[in-house]
């Protein structure tokens, strides 16, 4: 099975507007069911007379979650094609607390005011005219507040991602939590409400039985334990790429090491960085920068490197090395870069650096040992011609010991990484 | 006639109707692979409305822009506006079963219909503009993407109920 459907192109457009008015009488049938086509009921959950809010919601709640932690366990429904609603982390909370203010004022939230205005309810028909209205308003103020509606972006993220926690095990506490909230809230309607539990009906009544009710509530926490220890529910390897930022980093050669760069960081035995060269074995043996260690892009598993290690790519130009970027991108790596213009930047910058006919003697000074420290030859503008002899790849050998390389700023110190802290 | 057809039957238990609700959600996760939502619908209509009455208006705002799509076919031939027109069926339908259709106001003993009315509208007006600042409303934040665990939508929920507990001592003459 290959579920989500629509999204695997089992139908079109057209049809899925009538799966959505189908599945809209499901949601419309169950909510009026519920007893939410009543703002009575419905408000009643704030002065904990009736908490029939808690319960129909965590209860569906933690049946879709737990269904459809199964459906995909079982590679039934790709979970990374289930469209996650982006989180803006502020607006959310302020919208939010907006909501309930509303929810006590109105009675209603706007799904039930439909069922509400559909079986005759006058205040629910007028609370859809108000929602209208503060749409209309909102529509209006909305270029003044863009700003602060799109704050604190911190894209598709799910809570098992944000704190690191197997998903599953995620399923299993929200299973618990919403059990628990349901036997506090049976409790509060107790007491607060002059409620006895209905014996059938309840989870904490009086009866002793396998109510079915409790029947459900236990398959729920079974399916929640089993989630637990079973695993992620994604297919393969889960790539959630935050384009925008992407395009951002891209735009603003922030993905980009300059060549130099990179000389200098060798020169000083800075290790908190992989280079990898990407470039076939032969050619690797060949020729390689230090350091670097041969990886083709097919070895660039999601775990080949922490994610939080910082990565430096190379290829012969700079395509090899923008593919590989793209699949570490993907594959959550958190910092990856281009050694800009790949191994021929490298010798154009580093190894046989051309004296820019403008450039003073003192910064061309700097240059000359950084290339010689790498075994190269810096080359004079009207030498370029002639140079074809000369600009050969070092031979690989062991660099000369780096205080030989006046290079002023560096200390020369190999830093060792940092580890744990 | 027989007097028992016309009395409102009981509602359902809350977990079996939960449960029910949890596996309308399940089957739009597993056809569509969305969730259930009901503001946007109506945010559409709002836009498409704006947009019949002040063509350029509507084009120019970025709120309203977003809502209209490309041009190409009416911003009403959308999945939302459908679901929530079978919101209206559905409930409709369960009403009439249940012997639940009638016209009145729902409000609590001490509550007057006026008052009762206007702040329905008032409730209405910040639930539409929470919900915008949200990017979604109960069923679109907080019942699909709780069930997806959704940072924001945990985020919201939360508050949702926080900010209703909180004032809710202030408006108790209309309910209880």
């Amino acid at each position: 099975m290959n579920a989500p459907f629509y999204k695997f192109g089992l139908f079109g457009d057209e049809a899925s507007f009538i799966i959505a008015f189908f599945i809209g009488i499901g949601f419309g049938f169950f909510l009026e069911r519920a007893g939410f086509g009543s703002a009575r009921k419905l408000a009643a959950q704030f002065y904990f007379r009736d908490l029939s809010v808690l319960k129909v919601m965590f209860t569906a709640i933690i049946t879709a979650m737990t269904g459809l932690y199964v459906l995909s366990r079982f590679g039934m429904v790709d979970l990374s094609l289930v469209y996650l609603v982006p989180t803006f982390l502020v607006p959310q909370i302020a919208g939010g607390l907006l909501l309930g203010v509303g929810f006590v004022i109105g009675g209603y939230c706007p799904g039930t005011s439909c069922v509400s205005a559909a079986t005759g309810r006058i205040d629910g028909m007028v609370y859809i005219a108000g929602m209208i209205a503060g749409l209309l308003g909102f529509g209006e103020v909305y270029p003044f507040i863009v700003n602060f509606d799109h704050s604190t972006s911190m894209g598709q993220i799910t809570l098992p991602k944000l704190f690191d926690l197997p998903y599953g095990l995620l399923v299993f506490a929200v299973v618990l939590m919403a059990l628990g909230a349901f036997a506090a809230g049976e409790w509060a309607e107790k007491k607060f409400g002059g409620k006895e539990p209905d014996p059938d009906g309840s989870l904490i009544g009086a009866s002793r039985r396998l109510t079915p009710v409790r029947a459900l509530a236990l398959g729920l926490a079974a399916v929640g334990l089993f989630a637990a220890f079973a695993g992620d529910p994604y297919r393969g390897n889960r790539t959630t790429i935050d384009t925008k930022d992407l395009a951002m980093r891209v735009g603003k050669g922030a993905d980009l090491i300059e060549p130099v760069q990179l000389a200098d960081w060798i020169i000083q035995g800075r290790s908190d960085f992989r280079l990898v060269d990407l470039r076939p074995q032969k050619d690797y043996a060949i020729y390689h920068i230090q350091s670097a260690q041969n990886l083709p892009l097919a070895s660039l598993t999601p775990d080949f490197a922490a994610h939080s290690e910082k990565i430096l790519l190379y290829s012969d130009d700079s395509l090899e090395a923008e593919k590989a970027w793209f699949l570490l991108e993907a594959q959550g790596y958190k910092s990856v870069y281009i050694v800009s213009g790949g191994l021929q930047g490298w010798k154009d910058f580093v190894l046989f650096p051309i004296k820019p006919q403008a450039a003073t003697d003192s910064a061309f000074e700097r240059q000359a040992p950084v290339a010689r420290f790498f075994g190269g030859a810096p080359q004079t503008a009207n030498a370029s011609a002639a140079t074809a002899a000369t600009v050969a790849l070092p031979k690989l050998a062991p660099p000369p010991l780096p205080a030989a390389v006046p290079t002023g700023n560096s200390t020369a110190q190999p830093r060792k990484k940092k580890e744990g802290c | 006639m027989n007097s028992k057809l016309h009395t409102p039957r009981p509602y359902w238990n809350s977990y079996w109707a939960g449960f029910g609700l949890g596996l309308v959600l399940l089957a739009s996760f597993v056809i569509m692979g969305r969730g259930l939502g009901t503001s946007g619908a109506f945010t559409t209509a709002v836009a498409a409305a704006v947009h019949k009455v002040a063509p350029s208006h509507a084009e120019n705002s970025p709120f309203y822009a977003e809502y209209l799509g490309d041009g190409t076919r009416s911003p009403l031939k959308d999945w939302l506006v459908f679901e929530v027109l079978g919101v209206f069926v559905g409930g409709f339908i369960s009403g009439v079963l249940a012997n639940r259709l009638k016209l009145t106001v729902e409000q609590g003993p001490r509550s007057t219909t006026a008052r009762r009315l206007f702040f329905a509208f008032v409730g209405g007006g910040l639930m539409g503009i929470g919900a915008k600042i949200a990017l979604g409303c109960t069923s679109g934040q907080a019942l699909t993407g709780g069930a997806l665990l959704n940072v924001g939508s945990w985020a919201f929920m939360w508050c949702v109920f926080g900010g209703a507990y909180a004032v809710a001592y202030f408006f108790r003459k209309q309910w209880i």
